[in-house]
């Protein structure tokens, strides 16, 4: 069952660090969105592989959006 | 109240594997800063003479007395790296902190024997003060090891005088024993002038036979009237009263225990001089901890190690505190305060080794786009709020009526700023902060976890609430200064960045002036440098954290002041609602 990445805060991508196709763990360290002068770390939801990915370092996102995509396992 | 108390809400989550690998430089940053402040505390530890030569002087150093007179485990060191004055020692040289004796808490303070023959450095003063303070804060003993030669002769222009020189914490012992704290002396080797007020000051004095307190010792018995300058005469007339002086020095164990009676007691040796230290804490005034304690003791239900993964060693990193409180507080259990209000500031009612305290921490991250709710842009946690410092105000105060002893854990980028924040109150609000917390007389602690940062430092028990701020301590990650070094450098910079560009001149000087105050910024805000200076008493591994709480919890309820019965507070009913 896949299960959406979403950003919890609107700012700018400032790291990231998953690629499409990668085996990913629960509660890793999936990508930095960068506002108000502070960095917040996005997780992945659940175990699985990386299906799709919707940003690049550098995007602006809003709260809500969908960052990626996991295929859980 | 066992009901509110024994069993409290459970709070924080196991850590998946997924963070704990993806978080392994974050630890591996910490574990190193960690590292290096380490090789400071050992560089202090190791510094004057060795091990092998104060024992073969029928002496233990300060290390092993402390060693041998405390409770296995129960030591936590306060201003180990504190050297205010920069002494070439590396130390103040007097080793203090917080330990059990005979199973009670006392404030512990040693001169070091090995460098000078512990005699008094600059900075020392600050630093018994610092041990005085605490004493007085959290109404507990205060032991002393006395070894100390006395004023540093050459260097005491910078000590000997002052309103907070060399002389005040003599008058620091007197007002422990008019408030009924008592202050007990091991006393050894020689002791002149400095050395034998510190002995004499006081409550019961413990001597080992071959030590010795006096007004002056024999270099000053031996002293001549000045002549003007010194020549190869008065050089040798030095000479023969000093050695007369040196066979027979004032002030022995005898003199102190067979003719003026000062000394209690005297013993044989330096051990026997502990365990006369030992057997009296046993019979000193203390309630029971079952008298305080709401619940049974109980560890937090997730390991320490945990923390190393998840306070970020970046500064600018967003993290969950509630996970971290859950690795500090017993069985991860909590009454949270006004959770729905003020979401950057936590409040909430803890048990620590089974004692009630109440934790106030900064809450990280985004706060949503309606908060704060009188300005058009979203709050960030770290960053505190009108709501937050009502909040605060609000159990500060219930915390006073119902005697709960307080723990802070900063992490703060300071107050919101700009007119709206101006309309909301926040400089009044905050000021109110200050106020409730001076009209209370908790014992409080704080752990800088991170960030010290503008007035929020002040308002949020920093040590500058030095009268309810019993000791501050702080991590490898800590960092204190009045704003980030790059906001300083262009609040100082920018008017003259645009005189210099009307004027046609090249902007390079100045840009090389703002990077030189960056970086001066970061450079004296360090884990180490806020150490060496005071500006927290102890940086402390993450793993010991909660080892310090409990110190402090029990120190706290050890003989308070004051006692509030558990069925007659007020906050846990506000709370239950």
């Amino acid at each position: 069952m896949a299960q959406e990445m979403v950003a919890t805060l609107p700012g700018k991508v400032s790291q990231v660090k998953i690629k499409v196709g990668a085996k990913v763990e629960e509660d890793q360290e999936a990508l930095t969105i960068e506002a108000m002068k502070m960095e917040t770390p996005i997780f992945i939801p659940c175990n699985g592989t990386v299906k799709k990915l919707f940003v690049k370092e550098g995007d602006e996102v809003d709260e809500g959006d969908i960052l990626a995509i996991i295929a859980g396992i | 109240m066992r009901p509110y108390f024994e069993k409290m809400t459970a709070f924080g989550h196991e850590l998946k594997k997924g963070r704990l690998k993806s978080s392994q430089e974050n630890l591996q940053k910490l574990k190193d800063a960690e590292s290096k402040i380490q090789i400071e505390v050992e560089r202090v530890k190791m510094v004057g003479l060795p091990e092998e030569k104060i024992n073969a002087r029928g002496q233990m150093t300060v290390w092993q007395r402390l060693e041998y007179l405390l409770d296995p485990g129960t030591w936590c060191p306060l201003h180990t790296l504190y050297n205010p004055a920069d002494n070439e020692q590396g130390t103040t040289n007097v080793i203090d902190g917080l330990g059990k004796i005979a199973g009670k808490w006392a404030v512990v303070i040693g001169f070091d024997n090995k460098v000078l023959a512990g005699a008094w450095l600059p900075g020392q003063s600050e630093n018994i003060l610092r041990g005085t303070d605490l004493a007085k804060r959290l109404h507990i003993p205060l032991v002393w090891l006395v070894n100390c030669s006395g004023a540093n002769l050459p260097e005491q222009e910078k000590f000997y005088a002052n309103r907070r020189g060399a002389g005040t914490p003599l008058f620091r012992h007197a007002e422990l024993e008019q408030l009924g704290i008592p202050v007990l002396a091991g006393i050894y080797g020689t002791n002149p002038a400095g050395g034998g007020y510190h002995g004499i000051s006081a409550t019961i004095l413990f001597a080992h036979k071959d030590c010795n307190i006096a007004v002056g010792g024999a270099g000053i018995v031996s002293g001549m009237a000045p002549k003007g300058e010194f020549n190869l005469d008065t050089a040798e007339e030095i000479i023969d009263k000093a050695g007369k002086f040196k066979a027979t020095p004032p002030g022995t164990a005898k003199t102190h225990y067979d003719e003026t009676g000062f000394f209690r007691y005297v013993f044989e040796t330096e051990s026997d001089v502990l365990d006369g230290l030992k057997d009296y804490m046993k019979d000193l005034p203390s309630f029971h901890p079952k008298f305080y304690r709401v619940a049974q003791s109980r560890e937090p239900r997730f390991p320490s190690q945990d923390l190393y993964h998840l306070l970020p060693m970046e500064p600018k990193k967003v993290y969950d505190f509630d996970e971290v409180l859950a690795r500090l507080v017993d069985s991860s259990e909590h009454m949270e305060f006004r959770p729905d209000y003020g979401p950057e500031i936590y409040t909430g009612l803890c048990k620590i080794d089974g004692f009630l305290t109440a934790c106030i921490g900064n809450r990280q991250g985004y706060l949503g786009k309606d908060y704060p709710e009188y300005a058009d842009y979203a709050g960030m946690g770290g960053k505190v709020y009108r709501q937050g410092l009502i909040k605060m105000n609000e159990f500060v105060t219930l915390c006073g009526r119902d005697r709960i002893p307080i723990i802070w854990l900063q992490d703060t980028t300071g107050v919101d700023v700009g007119d709206d924040a101006e309309k909301a109150e926040l400089l009044g609000l905050a000021m109110s902060l200050i106020y409730s917390i001076q009209q209370t007389d908790n014992p409080m602690m704080l752990l800088m976890l991170r960030k010290g940062t503008a007035s929020s430092h002040y308002f949020m028990g920093g040590p500058t609430a030095n009268r309810h701020n019993a000791f501050t301590i702080g991590t490898a990650a800590s960092e204190i200064y009045v704003m980030h070094g790059e906001t300083a450098a262009v609040a100082t910079y920018s008017r003259r960045l645009v005189k210099e560009k009307e004027a046609g001149r090249p902007l390079e000087p100045i840009i090389e002036r703002m990077n030189r105050l960056a970086r001066e910024y970061h450079e004296n805000s360090r884990p180490l440098f806020c150490a060496q200076k005071g500006l927290i008493d102890e940086i402390v591994p993450l793993s010991d954290l909660r080892k310090y709480l409990v110190a402090f919890a029990g120190a706290a309820y050890q003989n308070p002041k004051s006692i509030c019965p558990h069925h007659q507070m007020i906050l846990p009913r506000i709370i239950k609602g």
